[in-house]
Parts: C-alpha cells; structure tokens; sequence
C-alpha cells in the first residue's frame, strides 16, 4: 500500500516534469536529427518580470516597519518572501529557453561573442549596482538604525535580486541585441 | 566601420541556402543571415572560410564601401564592350 502510495507520488513528480517539457527537449536535441531547428528563442519581456517583482521585494523591505505594520502590510510580507523565491525559481528556465539556453559547446563564433557580450554586461552592471548599493544600505542601516531584523529582511532582498539580475539580465541583453531574422 | 558583403549575391548565385553555406562553413546558419544582413562581422577564420567555399578572394566578398549595384555593373560592362 505504501509503495503504490510512493509510486504514485512519484509518478507524478515525473508527469509534473515532462509537463515542462524539458525531457522532451533534451531527448529531441540529443537525437542524431534534432526535429527543431537550433534557433534562438528570443525572451524580450519575460525576464522583466522576475527582475521588477525583486525589485518591489527590495522597496518593501526597505520600507520596513511602517508600512508593514498594517495587517494588510503583514499578510503582504508573509507572502513576499514565498512570491520572491518562486519568481527566482523562473529565472533557471528563463535561461534555459532564451537565447543563451543551450550547450556553450554548441555556439558558433557569433554566439560565442553573444554570450560574452551579455555576461560581461550583465557582471558589469551587477558590479556597479553592488560597489553604490552596499555603502549607501549601510549607511542608510547605521544612520535609520535598523533592527538586525530588518537588515536581514534587507540583506535576503538584496540577495534574491542578485540572483535574479543574474539569472535573468543575461538572457533580456541577448534578447534585445537579437533582431528578428526573416525567413529564406 | 561598416562592412559590407556580397554573400547574399553569391549564395543566390550558386543556388544554395544559408543552412548548405552554414554547414559548408561551420557556423549555425542563423550566423549566415546576420552576416547578410551586415549585423555581424565575421572573424578572419569565418570570411575566409567562405570566401574558400565561393572560390574567391576575401575583398571580392566583403568591403568597408558598399558595392555596386548588379543593375550599374552590368551597365558598365556593356558600355565597355
């Protein structure tokens, strides 16, 4: 009985993935014949989503108590950190489907210069954003005298918009630099 | 600076499709229509390679001035003969 329990559990872990369809693209690409073409999927607007709900995650933490006092502000905050590690969940499978998604070892010298190109623009504006942002949340932490619970808060938002500029910010660049190609 | 091709014109000639001149080259042949299109310039390695495969000079393919029209050359080579 257990086991028909675990089974079943696990058969539909299994269906849940191959609902995402990446079993299936990963056995169509290791065929000998790929049935799709290996063409670039360009992602121009679904990136923004994960990197604005990060940033609202940031604002409201820093917002901290005051407008979270409320109960609407509580169940708000409740949900927050729920809502903030999902949307970081969709930055993987964002680059997974986007330009940059497949195998480096696949990428021609156009591709290759790519995949460069939105790394370094991406690691690029990280570094500039982290050098400005942590003196002045510091600053703002010493002079607003924060509760260690609401650095933390401060601290975890932060970290969660890293992750997602960087999950995603790579993929919007390729996105945007790619024009669309007409066909033969 | 600008640099200019005439890929489109030899591939048309030739008869071939960008994804026969991607695969003659080694590049994906979305690599093929950005070069057409002039978006992307080529390594050394790349128009070289596809000058090879065309059987002709580099500078015959790819100039930093745009090229002459069919319509004007063939225009002038009728004036000369």
């Amino acid at each position: 009985m257990k086991k028909s329990v675990i089974e079943t559990l696990l058969s539909s872990l299994d269906n849940s993935l191959r609902w995402t369809g990446i079993p299936a693209r990963v056995a169509d690409e290791m065929a000998d014949g790929p049935s799709v073409d290996r063409r670039q999927r360009p992602l121009r607007w679904t990136p923004i989503w994960p990197i604005a709900f990060s940033v609202a995650l940031v604002m409201l933490s820093l917002l901290w108590p005051p407008a979270l006092m409320s109960s609407m502000g509580v169940a708000t905050w409740v949900m927050a950190p729920a809502l903030g590690s999902g949307i970081c969940a969709i930055a993987p499978a964002i680059y997974a489907f986007g330009p940059l998604g497949k195998s480096s070892l696949e990428d021609d010298e156009r591709e290759s210069a790519l995949r460069k190109d939105s790394f370094l623009f991406c690691l690029g504006l990280l570094a500039v954003l982290n050098c400005l942002g942590q003196p002045l949340l510091m600053i703002l932490a010493v002079f607003e005298h924060w509760e260690p619970a609401h650095s933390a808060s401060v601290l975890g938002s932060v970290l969660m918009l890293n992750g997602t500029l960087f999950g995603s910010l790579p993929t919007l660049y390729a996105s945007w630099k790619l024009s669309s190609l007409s066909k033969e | 600076m600008s640099l200019y091709n005439r890929i489109s014109v030899f591939r048309a000639e030739q008869g071939i499709s960008r994804r026969q001149l991607a695969e003659a080259v080694g590049v994906n042949n979305q690599t093929i229509g950005y070069l057409e299109r002039g978006d992307y310039k080529p390594s050394l390695e790349l128009a070289m390679k596809i000058a090879r495969h065309f059987g002709v000079a580099v500078e015959v393919l790819f100039s930093f001035d745009r090229f002459e029209s069919i319509a004007m050359t063939l225009k002038r080579a009728g004036e000369d003969e």
